[in-house]
């Protein structure tokens, strides 16, 4: 029997019925035709699929789609300003930061939490918080190196908007 | 040599805002209108004959629209090595018996996935088991059960290389050592699932799927042998791939039966692989036993090595027999071997067949040979380091009737990496260790078993009116970062920006055959299609521009930054954009329109170039525990003229990652024909906490071969992780490994048994 | 392994009292409680277990809570997430432990949503919380129509996957007791990779007496390495009441080793598991003396 879901999804309302076995991956991929979201490995051991709930990163392929009732979901299509694309988009394409890119979108969204909650990681604090993401390209490094200098961008940006 | 605009530059991935704002499109995420979700049944048995298949009660499922089996395809085989008819032994599903467990023996396309897993279940298979077969010196034993009734001794394929006199040698060695090895398997775990949707129009009764593929034209002849269909009916389109790692070149069940349900329905098909299925139903590297001779003159000098190597197979041959040409080839590489014996056997036996996996054929062999290397120096008393220097390959080094390697900056690697290890890490800690290993690769293969009329690689370039350029090739980027490299490579020759040019990709209808992304070839070979196509219209605007100047002959024009001028007087020149339109207007309005090709020619039996270097790994073991912890890595690399240092180092790491895990967490678990581990929870992958830093030096070298001098880059890397990591061990504490995976046990098992031996020798 | 989660009926109560109705209603029939999901989620998919009626706590907000005080010690409420603990200020101020301990359970991801009470009670031998909480002298309290138990975190899990909880019970908080004087705590797993399941893993609570000589106190906890996390009792007697040496620690560790019960599987054989945890239970007792003689 369906249910009722009404949550947000990159500021915008939803209000859609869902089979309760729905999980939240399937409801952004299927029903919203956002598969900017993967979904990789069934067993909840890849992070391909992360997405932000209230701010936070969260796999997306192990949470029932009901459980993010009246939540706030963040999938990488929101991250973008319109053509202007975020500092940890762009940071990752000057860093090489992808190959394939089908972990991407799950890596910057883990990334974006982790810089919300911390504006300057070191090295070791991204490793522990990006150490669920399963990467088969690029061994890791350039990522790092990406979210730090994301991290980078991201201050100096904030210095120049008090600056103002 | 001149000044590059593009080549060598550190251009940003040409994908780059596609794959960071989601919107990068893979198979995986495709759907047609009205499209059904298809699904396999999997054998439960190593070996078995299929009695029966009763899909009655799957029929009645609502939503259930076609099931088929053995029985209900066109029956053709299909493989890689088409050029031998009888290693074409694949089949869509099986019809008189499974081989191994997670052979497909029945499909099904329904409504939902949820209703295609269900009617799975309703279909009642009845087997009969028969004597299975998992180990490779089990399976070449006479009374062994065959695999394949008509292969004796279930060997699938041989290989014998040899030249000069290997018994005249040993027996003028100062220094004989015979080791044997057992390589483990290995997955390529690409992060997309195998997937595949068809869809079939019954009106013109041509074909089109989008799968996640390495080689369009690979999959467009595997459809086209398993379905008897003509090739040309056939449009496989590649969109982004979602890595390979060498996983993605065989055309595999998803695909045929994708097309077959979908021929039988009349709608489009799509299946796709879990995590579970990718696992034990696709390809892996080959594992290994291997027995390696050596003979050494006192002062470390190689005089003759004699190799020789039983793979395990599995059930069909893929690009195993490849992987056992390559082995045979690259436990050579980088060093003068001028006597040298190879016998190889590859063996069928019932377990899910290995094939082609980055660095196929040299990612076990550098295990064996660099890891006797160090032995061998370690009983002679010399450098590890030195005894490679004293054996390095020179330009121009010659196996006979094998291989040439050209350019070649092995020595000057090895010299490099002795300074900087000086200079990087002075001391070690207790416990700790470096170890070293080289590396070498082909820059694509040579030998032809896939049995292509075409080129191996084709390009064609379009200039249109505005000067922008579509570029149409079949390279397959598969993140390995090709477009990129194929939009420089144009870039540089017509002297535009790389945002200039437009890719058509990996669609087999509008793009000239390529063979795909395997074996590094696609910098070189298609490289070579795409500089051959843009030189061709370069030369007519040249052309086009010389008559303008109204100059002689003997002014050499250049095209460069946009502009077209005398070489030796700059200012004497055109814009781009005004030669491209007059060329255009004065040829009666023919497009500007380049076709380039390319075929290697008279390189040998293996590669036109070959990529080479030397890695060190820095690691501490826990002798209480016999932990590793990976602490630090160096690679140096010749790679020829690099063609886009970002995308080369990107490489580089990801490759020495899987290299590395090779070495010491990544194993496929077996019990009896079973794979036990088949998820990423219990497969062990190297993730970001134990990825140690990598610096990369590169050693430019100028390969003639290649375009702008750039040959085979980074693939060679995943081959020296695990000899390195297993040399840093044996330094470190004593240990010696005889495999492969050096998991914590194990370690701490060969820690004991050195410390024993060193107390009885006491 | 399949893609879809089999079909169920899905109920979301929003107290405990709603939570414990729906059990006694259908906690004997093929009935799940699911909080995080991290590890339900996935054996659904694998088919392990096929609930028929799936009763959603994660939205019981009365039941995530952190508190603590002198006396009464911390308490947690059941569905706190591993991430709550692992920031909670009152936990790095009082029990830093267990913030370390969460640091490697799993990935941010897991712990973001996946709760604490899902954790202990899904009962796996290799989680990394419940051998911490046994050291910590932790009690679980249990809530049921008949009224509530408490039960000492060392009974909790009976067996691989098995707890004391009834078809009816809820697990509702996690208590742990305040740290007597001169305590100091350290949990360590062993796992070839960061983040990895424990292939063993050890938690030691050494309280020393006030001259910081000997060692008053002690509690040796084993995960992995037996078909429930487990005390080193044996272990402890070689300790307890002792001035603390490597020859003394050294010794505690065989005693743990021999009582321990791992079996081979397929990755590692029973004989290494038993080596590892000689091995660790030495040095993590030696990190948690040091701890003590600071504290």
């Amino acid at each position: 029997m369906k249910k009722e879901l009404k949550f947000k999804v990159n500021g915008e309302d939803y209000d859609l019925w869902v089979e309760p076995k729905t999980l939240l991956v399937q409801v952004l991929r299927d029903e919203l035709g956002l598969k900017g979201t993967k979904w990789a490995c069934d067993s909840g051991a890849c992070c391909a699929c992360t997405v932000m709930v209230d701010g936070r990163a969260v796999k997306s392929c192990s949470i029932l789609a009901l459980q993010v009732n009246g939540k706030e979901v963040m999938t990488v299509e929101g991250l973008a300003n319109g053509p202007e694309l975020h500092p940890l988009q762009q940071a990752f394409i000057d860093n090489w930061a992808f190959q394939c890119g089908f972990c991407t979108s799950g890596q910057l969204m883990a990334a974006k939490a982790l810089l919300d909650e911390n504006p300057d990681p070191t090295i070791d604090e991204i490793k522990i918080a990006m150490d669920g993401h399963l990467c088969r390209c690029t061994g890791y490094n350039m990522i790092s190196e990406a979210i730090q200098d994301a991290a980078k961008r991201l201050q100096a940006q904030k210095q120049q908007e008090g600056g103002k | 040599m001149s000044e590059y605009s593009v080549i060598g530059k550190p251009i940003k991935n040409v994908d780059g805002v596609a794959k960071v704002t989601g919107e990068a499109v893979y198979a995986f995420d495709m759907t047609l209108p009205n499209m059904l979700y298809g699904k396999l049944l999997r054998s439960p048995h190593p070996h078995a004959k299929i009695i029966s298949i009763d899909t009655t009660e799957a029929q009645k499922l609502p939503g259930v629209k076609a099931i088929i089996t053995g029985k209900d395809t066109p029956g053709g085989k299909w493989g890689l090595w088409r050029r031998y008819p009888e290693l074409c032994d694949q089949t869509a599903l099986a019809t008189e018996k499974v081989r191994y467990i997670g052979e497909p023996v029945a499909a099904v396309a329904a409504t939902s996935i949820d209703i295609a897993e269900r009617a799975l279940d309703l279909i009642q298979v009845e087997y009969e088991p028969l004597p299975a077969v998992f180990d490779p010196l089990e399976a070449i034993k006479d009374d062994a059960p065959l695999v394949h009734e008509d292969f004796e001794n279930n060997i699938n394929a041989t290989r014998h290389i040899e030249w000069g006199n290997v018994d005249e040698a040993f027996k003028a060695a100062d220094y004989i050592r015979e080791d044997r090895f057992t390589l483990s398997s290995q997955h390529h775990a690409p992060m997309e699932v195998h997937n595949a949707l068809a869809s079939y129009d019954k009106g013109t009764g041509r074909l089109t799927v989008w799968a996640s593929t390495q080689s369009p034209y690979f999959l467009q002849l595997g459809l086209a042998d398993a379905l008897k269909m003509r090739e040309g009916d056939i449009r496989v389109i590649k969109p982004h791939v979602g890595g390979g790692f060498g996983g993605k070149n065989s055309t595999m069940p998803e695909s045929v039966n994708a097309a077959l349900l979908s021929k039988k329905t009349g709608r489009p098909v799509k299946i796709v692989y879990n995590r579970e299925e990718e696992f034990i139903a696709t390809e892996h590297r080959t594992a290994m036993n291997l027995a390696i001779k050596i003979g050494l003159k006192k002062d470390g000098t190689i005089l003759a090595k004699e190799v020789k190597i039983i793979t395990d197979g599995g059930a069909y041959t893929g690009l195993g027999a490849t992987t056992l040409y390559l082995a045979g080839t690259f436990i050579t590489f980088p060093y003068k071997t001028p006597n040298y014996r190879y016998d190889g056997f590859r063996t069928y036996t019932n377990t899910m067949w290995s094939s082609s996996m980055r660095g196929f054929g040299a990612v076990s062999t550098v295990y064996a040979a660099e890891t006797q290397l160090d032995r061998a120096a370690h009983d002679l008393g010399i450098d590890p380091l030195e005894i490679r220097r004293r054996n390095a390959m020179t330009p121009g080094y010659e196996a006979p009737g094998q291989y040439k390697v050209e350019s070649c900056g092995i020595l000057e690697c090895i010299d490099k990496m002795k300074e900087r290890v000086k200079e990087k890490w002075p001391k070690l800690e207790k416990d700790e260790g470096i170890g070293f290993a080289t590396f070498a690769y082909m820059s694509g293969g040579i030998f032809n078993w896939i049995d292509t009329p075409y080129a191996f690689s084709g390009a064609m370039v379009k200039v249109n009116i505005d000067g922008t350029v579509d570029l149409f090739t079949q390279a397959s980027d598969i993140g390995q970062g090709s477009n990129t490299v194929a939009a420089m490579i144009c870039a540089e020759v017509l002297g535009i920006d790389v945002e200039d040019i437009r890719l058509h990709l990996g669609d087999t209808a509008i793009t000239l055959t390529d063979l795909g992304a395997w074996g590094s070839r696609e910098t070189l070979m298609n490289g070579n299609a795409i500089k051959a196509a843009a030189e061709e219209v370069k030369k007519k605007l040249i052309s086009v521009a010389r008559m303008k100047l109204g100059e002689n002959i003997v002014y050499d024009l250049v095209v460069k930054n946009k502009r077209i001028y005398l070489e030796l007087r700059p200012e004497r020149g055109f814009s781009y954009y005004d030669i491209v339109r007059d060329a255009i207007k004065e040829n009666d309005g023919e497009p500007l329109i380049g076709i380039g090709h390319y075929t290697p020619h008279n390189k040998g039996m293996i590669s036109p170039a070959y990529g080479m270097g030397i890695q060190a790994v820095r690691a501490k073991v826990d002798r209480e525990t016999g932990h590793i912890e990976l602490r630090d890595v160096i690679v140096v690399h010749d790679c020829g003229q690099t063609i886009n240092p970002l995308g080369a180092r990107g490489q580089v790491e990801g490759s020495t990652q899987m290299g590395l895990g090779f070495g010491l967490c990544e194993e496929i678990l077996m019990d009896n024909g079973l794979i036990i581990n088949p998820s990423f929870v219990d497969y062990k992958l190297i993730r970001f906490r134990d990825m140690p830093p990598i610096e990369l030096i590169d050693v430019p070298t100028y390969d003639p071969e290649g375009p702008f001098g750039a040959k085979e880059a980074a693939e060679a890397t995943a081959s020296p992780g695990a000899a390195a990591l297993a040399n840093a061990v044996y330094h470190a504490v004593g240990a010696e490994f005889d495999t492969n995976v050096l998991r914590p046990e194990k370690v701490l098992k060969a820690i004991r048994e050195k410390e024993k031996k060193d107390r009885a020798g006491k | 392994m399949k893609t879809i989660l089999n079909d169920f009926e899905h109920f979301a109560p929003k107290t405990v009292e709603e939570a414990l109705d729906l059990l006694s209603r259908y906690g004997e029939e093929e009935c799940k409680i699911v909080a995080g999901g991290q590890s339900l989620l996935i054996l659904m998919k694998q088919r392990l277990v096929t609930p028929k009626y799936l009763i959603d706590i994660k939205g019981i907000s009365a039941l995530d809570y952190i508190t603590f005080d002198e006396q009464q010690g911390l308490k947690i409420g059941a569905l706190t997430t591993h991430r709550a603990i692992e920031k909670s200020p009152v936990i790095e101020k009082y029990y830093p432990v267990l913030a370390e301990m969460e640091q490697n359970v799993s990935s941010v991801e897991t712990r973001n949503w996946g709760t604490i009470g899902g954790n202990i009670s899904h009962g796996d031998p290799s989680g990394d919380p419940a051998p911490v909480f046994i050291a910590l002298n932790g009690r679980l309290r249990i809530a049921g129509l008949n009224g509530e138990r408490t039960v000492e975190a060392e009974d909790f899990t009976l067996g691989y996957f098995e707890t004391v909880l009834g078809h009816d019970e809820l697990l509702t908080e996690i208590q742990v007791p305040a740290l007597p004087p001169h305590t100091g705590v350290k949990y360590t797993k062993f796992s070839q990779l960061q983040g990895d399941y424990a292939t063993a893993s050890v938690a030691v609570s050494i309280t020393l007496e006030a001259k910081k000589k000997t060692c008053s106190d002690v509690r040796i906890a084993l995960g992995a390495v037996a078909p429930a996390p487990m005390r080193a009792k044996k272990a402890e007697e070689i300790l307890r009441g002792e001035k603390i040496s490597d020859d003394l620690l050294a010794r505690a560790g065989q005693a743990a080793s021999e009582e321990a019960s791992p079996t081979t599987d397929a990755e590692v054989s029973e004989e290494y598991k038993r080596e590892l945890v000689k091995v660790l239970v030495k040095r993590v007792a030696k990190e948690a003396f040091e701890r003590a003689k600071k504290a």
